[in-house]
């Protein structure tokens, strides 16, 4: 069965939680709007934490994408669902 | 004890016999394709290149090159790591030219500002960023294109200039070092020191070859050894690769390193694969605590400290697991000394001077002043205690290294790392202040109640166990990473 949103968004939350240290804005305050570097103040190793992350925890396999491919958790969750369709 | 001797106890004898110096890149290219021709040199993208192959696309490579800009002796080389890379920079150094290594991320300003400064006569670009050298007036050659009319190489001597290539500039103002035929092979052989087996390994390739830890420790010693080196396209895949390569020795920045044991535990599985021996760390202080986990898997993590200007590495530490906050033994044919605390380098291994400034980096007796803080003990190990630059002048005159402050804090397993820095009060008092990253997979195992009271007062401990004017004066726990550089490096604060 597929993923909701919701449940897509919870996971990756706890995904992006583990990338950044136990990041307490993303604890917190994370929303489908926050951006991960302006808001998270995620940096290039965090980012690319996050991407293999994702991967290893959805099953999935991202295209030819940069670590800098995704601005928001909104644009994360909207590839991950693309791609467990 | 030399440096030799030092390093033929971790080796097998007929393995450190093969570990023999050559004076130039040129040398050292003829005898690894008459000695490994049919084995795989680089994989890329799948296609498996031997170091036949390889050698018949740099010879025809030379050719382009002639073709291109016959005269040109400084030829600027503008691409993200690829097999084209390598291709490219070796037909470069073979040809009796010097290979100026430009960053990947250099935009077309910077592009041409290196070149007018460092009299670049001619580029090699990735097709990817041909946008990035369309200020530039020189030259221009596509790297992936090819020749099949080979063109033999022109051999170079130890003295001959090799490469040119940028420093971190992670203190300072970034500048760009000449090094050598004979520096660049001194720091490849160097690599040799301190892995057993040495030979016909299989590495892979994360990190850029703009810089020289991935340039030399990584590519070079790869291909001196006669080893496999697979090519990460993108570094997401690289735990993907991983497991299709399944190579023995991984070169890793300290971050990295920590990535890697933070998703094995997240995911309980080995993201580093089964047939991994050895991790070279280094381009950052490596803390205790990733030699000590990654010995329970199997893996022996080396720490080792270099330089650009060193052509990369000065020491490495295969006695990691006695002595985890060493950087190690200083590796052959280098004198060193500490003056005021600073090491102090000159040998085989150093640069020529920086190109396009005023200074060449040398004092009038040949000492290259590192800029770090140091000590060396008595069995002759090295300890990297901070930067001369970063010392905080405290207002009653008592200097303070940052970087063994955090030494210190970063030795508590749920620290992954610190920083101490000098901040001003709104009285204008100045004070020390430390700010921690906790790391969460070794805190959420010890279930406190309250994680940050916890982690404060264990700070606290080792705050109190500090000479009175070492002590910090606020605490912060950080609930996420420090801002880092390119190169993965902390970005230090300057608050006043």
């Amino acid at each position: 069965m597929l993923m909701t949103r919701q449940e897509i968004f919870d996971k990756l939350k706890k995904l992006l939680v583990a990338a950044d240290s136990g990041n307490l804005a993303i604890t917190e305050n994370c929303t489908e709007q926050s951006r991960l570097r302006e808001d998270f103040g995620m940096n290039s190793v965090n980012i690319l934490y996050m991407v293999i992350a994702i991967e290893e925890a959805f099953g999935i396999v991202f295209d030819d994408v940069g670590v800098n491919a995704f601005a928001t958790v909104g644009e994360a969750i909207d590839y991950i669902e693309r791609k467990l369709r | 004890m030399n440096a030799k001797e030092y390093f033929s106890q971790f080796a097998d004898p007929a393995e450190f016999e093969r570990i023999v110096e050559k004076p130039s890149v040129t040398a050292m290219w003829r005898d690894c394709v008459a000695e490994f021709a049919d084995r795989d040199a680089i994989v890329w993208k799948g296609t498996h290149h031997t170091f036949a192959q390889l050698d018949s696309d740099v010879a025809g490579f030379r050719t382009l090159l002639r073709r291109t800009a016959p005269d040109a002796k400084r030829v600027g080389i503008l691409s993200a790591n690829s097999y084209d890379f390598v291709k490219a920079y070796l037909a470069v150094v073979t040809s009796g030219r010097t290979a100026v290594i430009l960053p990947p991320h250099l935009d077309a300003k910077s592009v041409f500002g290196c070149s007018m400064m460092f009299s670049v006569d001619a580029i090699v670009y990735q097709p990817a960023l041909r946008e990035n050298v369309s200020l530039c007036q020189t030259p221009l050659l596509d790297i992936t294109q090819t020749c099949d009319e080979m063109l033999a190489m022109t051999d170079r001597d130890a003295s001959d200039p090799c490469v040119m290539m940028f420093t971190g500039g992670t203190t300072g103002k970034s500048k760009c070092a000449l090094l050598s035929h004979g520096a660049v092979m001194q720091g490849t052989v160097n690599g040799c020191y301190g892995v057993n087996p040495v030979f016909c390994q299989r590495y892979l390739l994360v990190l850029p070859l703009s810089h020289v830890f991935g340039l030399i420790r990584n590519l070079m010693t790869a291909l001196y050894t006669g080893s496999a080196l697979w090519i990460c396209e993108n570094n997401k895949n690289m735990f993907r690769d991983i497991a299709v390569f399944k190579p023995t020795v991984l070169v890793l920045v300290p971050a990295l390193a920590e990535m890697a044991l933070s998703l094995s535990k997240q995911f309980h599985k080995n993201m580093v694969g089964e047939d991994l021996c050895y991790i070279i760390c280094g381009a950052a202080a490596v803390a205790p605590y990733l030699v000590e986990e990654y010995d329970k898997i199997g893996v022996r993590l080396l720490p080792g400290y270099g330089l650009t200007e060193s052509a990369n590495l000065v020491s490495g530490n295969p006695e990691a697991l006695r002595y985890p906050d060493s950087v190690g033994f200083p590796y052959p044919h280098q004198e060193l000394k500490i003056v005021d605390g600073e090491l102090w380098i000159r040998g085989n291994n150093m640069m020529d001077g920086y190109i396009g400034g005023d200074e060449n980096g040398f004092d009038a007796d040949g000492w290259f002043h590192t800029g770090d803080l140091a000590r060396i003990d008595e069995r002759g190990l090295l300890w990297i205690t901070g930067r001369t630059k970063e010392v905080i002048v405290l207002p009653n005159g008592e200097n303070v290294s940052p970087a063994e402050l955090e030494a210190r804090f970063n030795a508590l397993p749920f620290i992954q790392d610190s920083q101490v820095f000098e901040d001003v009060a709104e009285n204008g008092r100045h004070f020390l202040a430390l700010e921690v990253v906790p790391r969460q997979t070794v805190l959420s195992k010890m279930e406190q109640e309250n994680p940050e009271e916890f982690i404060l007062s264990e700070l606290e401990k080792v705050n109190a166990s500090l000479p009175a004017f070492q002590r910090v004066t606020r605490i912060v726990v950080r609930d996420s990473d420090f801002a880092r550089s390119p190169s993965m490096k902390i970005v230090r604060y300057k608050k006043c």
